[in-house]
C-alpha cells in the first residue's frame, strides 16, 4: 500500500520521518551547542539544587529542629516530599513495562524521559528518608548488614526498613531498565560522534553493541525480562509498601486497608501529570512536535482522567469506611481534614485532583496543549497536598486532645523541597542534553505502524554510513531494525482493528 | 631463660613448626612493596584513618579517690535527711548525694507533717545550688570582699548606730529556725531601739490578726484538712501555693480516699474569682468575685448561725448575693451537719472577713477538731502593719541600720519609691545569695548559703523541729545568718555550733529522750523530731469583732487578683529554669506570666489570647499584659501571676537552641514576664493583691504566650463531632452517690476483645506496671519536676515550647468540661505506657525500642536514628525528640545531672522509662541482700514526689502487690482501651462528691484561631 494513502489512525509519529530522519532528529541537541534557553534552565536548577543542598547542610550541622515538626507531628514535609517524589517516579516504570506488556506503540516516544524522570525523582524521593533521620550520618543502620553489635539488626516488622528495599530495589531495577533500553541508542550516538570524551563515554557505555540479529535477540530478551518479570511487579509493589508505613500504624487516618491500591493509583495519577508536564516542555523546547504529536496528549490525558476518578474513589470510600465504621477517632480525624485548622490543604487536594481532571472528558482539551500543561502542574500540586492531607492533618490531632498541635514549614524546609526540584531538574537537563531524550531504536520500530503491516524497507543510511566506517568488513544489507515495539508488528490489535 | 624448648608430643611439634612458618608468611610490608603489600599496606591507612576520625568525644578518665573517704562508695547514693528552703513551710527532704553531690531531693516520709511529698518548687530548688550567679563572697560597697573586712565595717557600722541611738530594722520573711530568732534576738538587743519586722510577700497576715482579735493570740492555725468532711475554701490556693501546700495536699488526700472498704470523700466547695488549682480540684466551685466575698461571707455566718441558734445582730439583712439563689443555703446545711468535721479557709487579706472565717470555724466547731491553735504553725508569720509601718521609716529617712534577710522589697513592694529611700539609709545589710534588686542597693551584702550546704534548724509547726544539714561543701564563701549575726556580736562561731548550743537550750528540754547527743543524733538522722509544743495561750472566742460586712465589689470596673503561681511563687525562683519551664497547673503557660480574662469578658473586650492589654487601677498604677483566657473565671475579675519580671532573668534568653528561625526565651534587657508587684498596694496598712476599680483596655498589640496545651475539651469541636459526639473516654469519671452503689460507675459501654492475633507476652520475673488515681492527682505538678531532675530533662526555652516541643517526660493533660463559663476541671498526669502491645516498637526500623523481659518498653539512645516513627505512632504522645543538642554548657548546672541516666544527644528519641535506673538499684540491692525486690522498693520519681500518693507503681507478676489490687480495682481502666495496646499504665476513675451528675457537655467553639 502507499505510504501516502489514508490512515487507518493518526499516525504515532507525524512528518513521514524515515529512520534517518529520526536518528538526526532526536540527535541533533545532542550534538550542537546548548541553546540560551537550556543554559537558563540548567542554571536556575542548579541554584535552587545550590540552596537545597545549602538547607540540608545546614539543617544536618544544627538539627532536625531547623525544621517545623514538633512532639505530635513527627513528620510533616519531609515524607510528604517523599512519597510525592516516589509517586512521580511511577509513570516511568508503568510506561515502560506495564504499557509495554500491553504493546501500546505509543509509549516509544515518551518512555525513555519518563524512565529518567523515574530515576530522578526516586533520587530526590531517596534524599528525604535519609535527611529526615535525626541522626542521617547513622542512616546506614537501616541496612541489615553484618555487623559486630551483638544482637542489634535491623527490625523486618518495621514498614520504614520494607521502604528500604523497595525504593532501593525500584530504583535499582529503573536505572537496569532505563540503560538496557539506552544500549542501542548510544551505539548510534557512538557512530555519530567521530572523537572526544562523548564519543569514549557512548563507546564504552554501548557495551559493543553492533546492531547485529543475535545482539538484538538477546536485547529482546532482556528487555521483556526485565519488563515482565522485574519492572510490573515493582510498579504495584513500591507505592503499596510505601502506603504501608501509614496503613499498619495506629493513627487515625493512617491506619486504613484502602491505602495501598490508593496508593498506586495516585502514584500513576501524579506520575502521568509529570510526564506529561515534561513532554510538553520538551516538545516545544527541543522541537519534537512530530514525535510528541497530540495523540500521545490524548491518551496520556485520558489515562490521567482514569486515574483521577480512581483516587476520587478511594477518598470517597475512605471517608464512607471512617463514617460507617463507628470509631470516633476515625470519624473525626476525617471530619477534621475536611472541617478542621488544616481543610484548606484538603480541599486544594480535592479541587486540583477530581475537579481539575474533568476537563479532560472533552477531546478538545486533551488536545489544547496550555490546557493540559497546566491541568497537569494543578494535578501534581494536588497530589503532593494528597499526601500533606494524610500525613500532617491525621497527625496533628490524633487520640489525646491535649497533645493538639499545628504546623507550619520553617524556612528550611522550603528551601528543602524546592532543592529537591532543582536535583530534579538538574538531573533531567544533563540528560536532555547528553542522553536521547526518544528511544530512537523503539521509535523506528513504530514508523509507518498505523499503516498496513507490512515489511518496511527502512535503510538507516546515517547508521549504516557509521557501521560502515567501522568495520570494514560490513556488508551493505537492507538492514530491518526492528525496535522492542517491533515484536508486536504483526498482531497488534490497535493496527488490525479499524 | 633457656632457649630450649621441649614438645610434648608429635601435635605440638607440628604446631610450632606452624607457627614459625606462618610468622615467616606475615609480614608482607618486610618484603619489597608489591601490589598486594601496597593495596594492604593503604587499605589499613585507609581503614585505620576513618576509625581513628570516627570517634566522637575524648576519652575522660576518671581519678580514683587516693584515701577512700568513709561512707562514701563511688557510684553509690547516699542521702541525708535535711529541711527544704524552697519556701517558708519548710517541708522535709531526703537529698540523694552522689560522689559528693546533691542530684535529686525527695520527700521526707518520716518527717513531722510533709509525710514524703515534695511539690515542684522543693524538688527544682536543687538546681537553684548549681546557680552560676550565686555570690560566691561577700560584697562590700558593690565590690568582693573577704569576711574579715565585712565584719570590720559592720561592726563600725554597729558601734556607730548603738552609740548614737539609732534605729535599726531586720526585715525578713518568716524565721522558722529557732537558731536565728535567738540570734536575731540578741543581736537586736545590743541596740536601744532594734526591732524585727517579719514581712511575707504571699502574706497570711489577716489570718494572724483575726486570731489576734478571736483568740487573743497573733496565730496561724494548723488546718487539718484531714479531719474535715465539708472544706469550704474561700480563696485559698492550699492545694498550690497556700502557706504548706506538701502538708495540705497530703491531708486533703487523706480525706479523700476511695480505696479499701470503707471509702470516704470530704465534700470540698471552693468559691474563687479565679480558676485556681484548688479550685480545679473542687467537688463544687462557686465563682465568686473576691469583692464579695464579704457580704457572701456574712450571708454564710448569718444561715450557719441560724442553724446553731446563735444570737446574731446584723447578718439576716444582708442580701443581693453574689452567689446563685440556694448555694449558700446548701453550704450551710453541709457545714451545721458536719458540725466537729468541717473546716472553713479563706485566702483574704482582710481581717474582717477572716474574722468571720474565724467565727464560722467556731460555730461549726472547727476549733479543736479540724483547726488546731494549740500547736499553731509558724509557717507564716508576716505582719503587715509592721511592714507598712517600717516603709514609712525607711522612706522618711528613720532608719539607720537596715538588715534585710530572705525578702526583695525593691522587687515586690508596690512602693517605688522604696528603691530610692534605701539609697538614703545609712547602712543596708544585706544576706541574699545572689546580686537581685534589693542586695544590688545594699551597702554590704553577706551572703548565705543554699540550704543544702549549710547547717539550719526550722520550728515550722508546734512540736516539729528539723535540721538542716549540707551535703555539699559550700560553692563559695557564705556564711549562715546565725553566724554572721554572732560574728558581728564577737561571739564567732559555726553556724552548727551554734544550733547546737541553741538546741541544747531550747530544743531538748522539750524532748523526751536521754541525752542531748542520743537526741541530736537521732534528728539528724530522720531529720526532724517531735517535741513538745510550746503551749500558746488562746483565750476564749472573743464574739465583739465579728461584724456582718456589706457593699461589694463595683459592677462597673474590674476587680483585680493579684495570685502566686505555682512554682514561681512571690518571684524568689524566678532564675530557675526548671519552674519557668513548669507548665502552670491551670493554664499550661509557661515563661510567662499574663492577664487571665473569663471568655465572656474577653469576648466582650473583643480580645483572645496574645491581644495585649492595658491595666489601670484608679491609684494610677498601669501594666500591659498578654490575655490569657481562662475558662472559670468571674467575668468580673482580671488574674494577674506575681512572681514574674525579676531583674536579670534574660540570662535566659539563650536558653534556648540558636538557630534560623529560633527566637530567643527573652531579649536581653527585658525579664521573663512582668512584674505585677506594682500593682498591688500597702494602703490602710495592709498588704493588698486584690484591688477593685481596674479599668482594662485592649492595645492592639500582641505578644505570643507559649503553652503546652493547646486544646483544652475532651470534646472534639462541635461542628467536627459526629452526631453522637461525646466525650472522648479518655477521662472517666463519676460521682460519690453511683460509685458507693456499683464501684465500676463511670465506665463507659465499650466492646471486648477477646482474642489477640498475637500472642500475649511471657514475663518471667516481673512485669512493672503503674496506676494514677484521678481522684487523687490534684494537678500540683510535682511530679513533672520530679522526672526532670531524676532524668536529666533539658530545658528548652519559650521558642521551643511555642513549637510544641518541650521535653518533659511525664506531663499532665488539664482537661474542661461542659459549659466554659463554670466547667469541671479535670487533671490526668501521662507518661509512656509502656504498653505490651507497644506501636512504636514495631515500627522502629532499626530496632531502637524495643520490650524487656519486664514489660519496660525500653528506648535504645545509642541505636536511635530518629524516625520518629514511634512518636507518630504513640497514641499517647508521649516520646519526646531532641530536635537540637540542648544546652548543657553551664558546668555548674550539669553538677545537678544524675550520672545514672544518659544525657540524650540530639537526634534521638526519649521518653519515660518507669525510672529503670531505680528499678536496677533495687533489684541489685535485694540480690545484694539475697531476697527478691519487695512491694514498694521501688518508687518511680514521679511517685516518690506525689504529695498526694496519686501515683502507685509495682509488680504485676506478685499477685500481693498494691498494684495487682489496683488493677483488680472496678475503678481501675486503660486509655483507649479499644486499641488492644495493653498499656502498662492504668488509671483509676475520677470520683466526684456531688449528689448529681455534672451537666451535660458542652458548649464549645472551634480552637481553630489558636492553632495559627
Amino acid at each position: 500500500m502507499d505510504r501516502a494513502a489514508w490512515p487507518l489512525r493518526e499516525p504515532l509519529i507525524a512528518g513521514d520521518k524515515t529512520p534517518g530522519q529520526v536518528t538526526i532528529d532526536v540527535s541533533r541537541p545532542l550534538e550542537g551547542k546548548a541553546t540560551p534557553l537550556w543554559w537558563a534552565a540548567f542554571l536556575v536548577s542548579l541554584v535552587t539544587l545550590g540552596v537545597g543542598i545549602a538547607a540540608v547542610t545546614y539543617q544536618i550541622r544544627v538539627g532536625i529542629g531547623t525544621w517545623g515538626l514538633n512532639r505530635t507531628i513527627g513528620w510533616s514535609f519531609d515524607i510528604t516530599n517523599f512519597v510525592f517524589w516516589v509517586g512521580i517516579g511511577h509513570a516511568g516504570t508503568l510506561i515502560s513495562a506495564i504499557l509495554f506488556l500491553l504493546r501500546q506503540k505509543w509509549r516509544t516516544s515518551v518512555n525513555r524521559a519518563a524512565e529518567a524522570m523515574t530515576l530522578f525523582a526516586v533520587m530526590c524521593a531517596g534524599i528525604f528518608p535519609i535527611i529526615h533521620m535525626g541522626r542521617p550520618w547513622l542512616a546506614f543502620w537501616v541496612l541489615p548488614y553484618p555487623n559486630f553489635r551483638g544482637p542489634l539488626w535491623v527490625n523486618f516488622r518495621s514498614p520504614l526498613l520494607w521502604d528500604v528495599f523497595a525504593i532501593s530495589t525500584y530504583f535499582i531495577i529503573s536505572a537496569i531498565f532505563w540503560y538496557v533500553g539506552l544500549i542501542p541508542d548510544l551505539a548510534t550516538l557512538r557512530d555519530r560522534f567521530k572523537t572526544g570524551v562523548q564519543q569514549r563515554l557512548y563507546s564504552f557505555f554501548s557495551l559493543g553493541w553492533n546492531g547485529s540479529l543475535s545482539v538484538w535477540n538477546r536485547y529482546e530478551t532482556v528487555y521483556l525480562i526485565l519488563a515482565a518479570a522485574l519492572a510490573t511487579p515493582l510498579v504495584l509493589s513500591v507505592h503499596s509498601i510505601v502506603s504501608f508505613d501509614f496503613a499498619t500504624s495506629v493513627v487515625p487516618g493512617w491506619h486504613t486497608t484502602v491505602f495501598p491500591p490508593y496508593f498506586v493509583a495516585g502514584a500513576i495519577f501524579s506520575g502521568m501529570s509529570m510526564v506529561v508536564t515534561l513532554m510538553i516542555i520538551a516538545r516545544k523546547t527541543m522541537r519534537l512536535e512530530d514525535y510528541l504529536t497530540h495523540r500521545h496528549f490524548d491518551i496520556m490525558t485520558k489515562l490521567i482522567l482514569a486515574t483521577s476518578w480512581m483516587v476520587a474513589i478511594a477518598y470517597a470510600t475512605e471517608f464512607f469506611i471512617a463514617l460507617y465504621s463507628g470509631n470516633e477517632y476515625e470519624r473525626f480525624a476525617f471530619l477534621n481534614r475536611a472541617m478542621g485548622p488544616m481543610a484548606w490543604s484538603y480541599w486544594i487536594m480535592v479541587s486540583c485532583n477530581i475537579l481539575v481532571p474533568q476537563i479532560f472528558w472533552f477531546r478538545r482539551f486533551r488536545r489544547t496543549l496550555p490546557v493540559v500543561f497546566v491541568a497537569t502542574i494543578f494535578i501534581n500540586i494536588g497530589m503532593w497536598f494528597e499526601r500533606f492531607v494524610i500525613i500532617t492533618t491525621s497527625l496533628h490531632r490524633d487520640f489525646l486532645p491535649s497533645s493538639w498541635a499545628s504546623y507550619a514549614p520553617t524556612k528550611i524546609e522550603l528551601a528543602t523541597f524546592a532543592g529537591s526540584f532543582g536535583l530534579f531538574f538538574t538531573c533531567f537537563l544533563l540528560f536532555c542534553r547528553f542522553l536521547p531524550v526518544i528511544a530512537m531504536a523503539e521509535i523506528k520500530g513504530v514508523l509507518g505502524s498505523h499503516l498496513r503491516p507490512q515489511t518496511v524497507p527502512i535503510v538507516d543510511e546515517v547508521a549504516l554510513e557509521a557501521t560502515a566506517a567501522r568495520s570494514a568488513t560490513a556488508e551493505l544489507e537492507e538492514v530491518a531494525i526492528p525496535g522492542p515495539g517491533a515484536v508486536s508488528l504483526d498482531l497488534s490489535p490497535e493496527e488490525t482493528s479499524t | 631463660m633457656s632457649d630450649k624448648r621441649y614438645w610434648k608430643s608429635l601435635e605440638e611439634l607440628d604446631a610450632r613448626a606452624e607457627q614459625a612458618e606462618s610468622a615467616e608468611r606475615v609480614s608482607p610490608l618486610e618484603e619489597p612493596i608489591g601490589r598486594r603489600g601496597f593495596l594492604l599496606a593503604s587499605g589499613f591507612t585507609l581503614a585505620s584513618g576513618v576509625l581513628g576520625g570516627c570517634s566522637r568525644s575524648p576519652v575522660e578518665k576518671a581519678i580514683p579517690y587516693l584515701d577512700q573517704p568513709d561512707g562514701i562508695v563511688p557510684g553509690r547514693a547516699a542521702w541525708y535527711a535535711t529541711t527544704c528552703g524552697g519556701c517558708t513551710a519548710r517541708c522535709g527532704v531526703l537529698a540523694k548525694s552522689r560522689d559528693g553531690r546533691p542530684i535529686k531531693l525527695e520527700g521526707n516520709p518520716d518527717h513531722g507533717f510533709s509525710a514524703g511529698g515534695l511539690c515542684a518548687v522543693g524538688q527544682a530548688s536543687l538546681v537553684e545550688l548549681y546557680d552560676s550567679q550565686r555570690l560566691g563572697a561577700p560584697r562590700l560597697q558593690g565590690r568582693e570582699a573577704t569576711w574579715d573586712e565585712v565584719d570590720r565595717e559592720v561592726r563600725h557600722s554597729i558601734e556607730g548606730v548603738v552609740t548614737s541611738g539609732g534605729r535599726v530594722r531586720l526585715l525578713s520573711d518568716t524565721v522558722t529556725s529557732l537558731t536565728e530568732q535567738r540570734w536575731i534576738r540578741r543581736f537586736l538587743g545590743q541596740f536601744p531601739d532594734g526591732r524585727h519586722v517579719v514581712y511575707d510577700p504571699l502574706s497570711s497576715s489577716a489570718i494572724l490578726d483575726a486570731h489576734l482579735a478571736t483568740h487573743g493570740h497573733r496565730l496561724l492555725p494548723r488546718y487539718k484538712l484531714d479531719r474535715a468532711e465539708v472544706i469550704v475554701s474561700f480563696g485559698a490556693d492550699f492545694l498550690g501555693t497556700w502557706i504548706s501546700p506538701v502538708e495540705l495536699t497530703a491531708a486533703y488526700r487523706r480525706g479523700r480516699d476511695l480505696e479499701g472498704e470503707s471509702p470516704h470523700l470530704s465534700y470540698h466547695a471552693q468559691l474563687e474569682g479565679r480558676m485556681s488549682l484548688t479550685g480545679s480540684n473542687a467537688d463544687s466551685r462557686v465563682v465568686v468575685d473576691p469583692g464579695d466575698v464579704g457580704p457572701v461571707l456574712s450571708q454564710l455566718v448569718g444561715k450557719v448561725a441560724d442553724r446553731a441558734g446563735a444570737e446574731l445582730a446584723g447578718f439576716g439583712a444582708v442580701s443581693a448575693s453574689a452567689v446563685e439563689e440556694g448555694v449558700l443555703d446548701d453550704l450551710a446545711d453541709r457545714l451545721w451537719r458536719a458540725r466537729g468535721q468541717a473546716l472553713v479557709v479563706s485566702g483574704s487579706e482582710s481581717v474582717r472577713e477572716q474574722v468571720l472565717v474565724n467565727y464560722l470555724n467556731e460555730l461549726v466547731g472547727a476549733y479543736g477538731a479540724t483547726l488546731d491553735v494549740e500547736r499553731p504553725s509558724y509557717q507564716r508569720q508576716g505582719d503587715d502593719r509592721r511592714l507598712a509601718g517600717l516603709v514609712k521609716e525607711i522612706q522618711d529617712g528613720d532608719v539607720d541600720l537596715l538588715l534585710i534577710r530572705g525578702v526583695n522589697p525593691v522587687y515586690d513592694m508596690p512602693t517605688p519609691e522604696l528603691a530610692e529611700a534605701l539609697e538614703a539609709v545609712p547602712t543596708v545589710i544585706s544576706f541574699s545569695g545572689s546580686l537581685d534588686e534589693t542586695s544590688t542597693r545594699a551597702d554590704v551584702v553577706c551572703p548565705e548559703p543554699h540550704f543544702l550546704e549549710a547547717w539550719g534548724d526550722s520550728e515550722a509547726v508546734a512540736g516539729v523541729v528539723s535540721i538542716t544539714q549540707p551535703v555539699i561543701r559550700p560553692l563559695g564563701r557564705t556564711r549562715a545568718l546565725a553566724a554572721s549575726l554572732s560574728a558581728w556580736l564577737g561571739e564567732p562561731a559555726s553556724a552548727l555550733d551554734l544550733i547546737q548550743d541553741c538546741w541544747r537550750d531550747e530544743v531538748f528540754p522539750r524532748a523526751a529522750i536521754g541525752a542531748f547527743q542520743t537526741f541530736w543524733d537521732r534528728t539528724v538522722h530522720d531529720g526532724s523530731a517531735r517535741v513538745t509544743a510550746i503551749p500558746t495561750e488562746v483565750g476564749p472566742f472573743d464574739r465583739s469583732m465579728v461584724r456582718s460586712l456589706s457593699g461589694g465589689a463595683e459592677p462597673d470596673n474590674y476587680t483585680l487578683e493579684l495570685y502566686p503561681k505555682v512554682g514561681m511563687l512571690d518571684g524568689r525562683h524566678a532564675h530557675n529554669p526548671w519552674l519557668q519551664e513548669l507548665p502552670d497547673p491551670v493554664t499550661k503557660v509557661v515563661w510567662d506570666n499574663y492577664a487571665c480574662l473569663s471568655p465572656r469578658t474577653a469576648k466582650h473586650l473583643d480580645v483572645g489570647q496574645n491581644d495585649v492589654v492595658l491595666l489601670e487601677l484608679p491609684d494610677g498604677a498601669a501594666l500591659e499584659l498578654p490575655v490569657y483566657v481562662q475558662p472559670g473565671q468571674h467575668d468580673r475579675v482580671v488574674a494577674v501571676a506575681l512572681g514574674y519580671g525579676r531583674a536579670g532573668t534574660d540570662r535566659f534568653g539563650t536558653v534556648a537552641p540558636k538557630w534560623l528561625e529560633g527566637k530567643p526565651t527573652v531579649v536581653p534587657g527585658a525579664t521573663v514576664g512582668t512584674n505585677a508587684a506594682s500593682l498591688a498596694s500597702l494602703e490602710g496598712r495592709r498588704r493588698r493583691y486584690v484591688r477593685s476599680g481596674l479599668r482594662v483596655t485592649p492595645t492592639g498589640a500582641t505578644y505570643d504566650l507559649a503553652t503546652t496545651q493547646i486544646y483544652h475539651y475532651l470534646s472534639v469541636p462541635e461542628k467536627l463531632a459526629p452526631a453522637d459526639g461525646k466525650d472522648r473516654p479518655i477521662i472517666q469519671e463519676t460521682i460519690l452517690p453511683e460509685f458507693l452503689e456499683d464501684r465500676s460507675a463511670g465506665k463507659p459501654h465499650m466492646h471486648h476483645f477477646d482474642s489477640d492475633l498475637w500472642g500475649e507476652h511471657e514475663f518471667e520475673t516481673h512485669h512493672w506496671a503503674m496506676a494514677v488515681d484521678l481522684s487523687a492527682c490534684t494537678g500540683c505538678s510535682a511530679c513533672i519536676v520530679s522526672c526532670q531532675a531524676e532524668n536529666n530533662v533539658p530545658v528548652v526555652g519559650k521558642d521551643e515550647v511555642k513549637r510544641r516541643r518541650e521535653m518533659h517526660w511525664i506531663r499532665i493533660d488539664r482537661y474542661y468540661r461542659g459549659d466554659e463559663h463554670s466547667p469541671d476541671t479535670v487533671h490526668q498526669p501521662m507518661m509512656c505506657h509502656h504498653c505490651d502491645n507497644a506501636p512504636c516498637e514495631t515500627v522502629c526500623p532499626v530496632t531502637a525500642t524495643l520490650h524487656s523481659s519486664e514489660g519496660l518498653n525500653m528506648q535504645v539512645y545509642n541505636r536511635c536514628v530518629g524516625t520518629r516513627y514511634c512518636a507518630n505512632n504513640c497514641p499517647f504522645k508521649v516520646r519526646r525528640f531532641n530536635w537540637f543538642n540542648y544546652a548543657h554548657d553551664d558546668k555548674l548546672q550539669n553538677l545537678a545531672l544524675n550520672p545514672d541516666v544518659v544525657v540524650r544527644e540530639r537526634g534521638v528519641m526519649e521518653k519515660c522509662s518507669f525510672c529503670v535506673q531505680r528499678i536496677q538499684e533495687a533489684k541489685h540491692t535485694a540480690t545484694s541482700q539475697g531476697r527478691e525486690v519487695a512491694d514498694g522498693d521501688i518508687q518511680t520519681a514521679c511517685q516518690q514526689s506525689c504529695p498526694a500518693q496519686a501515683i502507685v507503681f509495682g509488680d504485676l507478676k506478685d499477685p500481693e502487690s498494691r498494684i495487682s489490687k489496683m488493677r483488680q480495682d472496678p475503678r481501675h481502666y486503660l486509655v483507649l482501651e479499644e486499641l488492644n495496646l495493653r498499656p502498662s499504665v492504668g488509671y483509676m476513675r475520677l470520683v466526684r462528691n456531688r449528689p448529681t451528675p455534672a451537666s451535660t457537655p458542652l458548649a464549645e467553639g472551634e480552637e481553630g484561631s489558636h492553632h495559627g
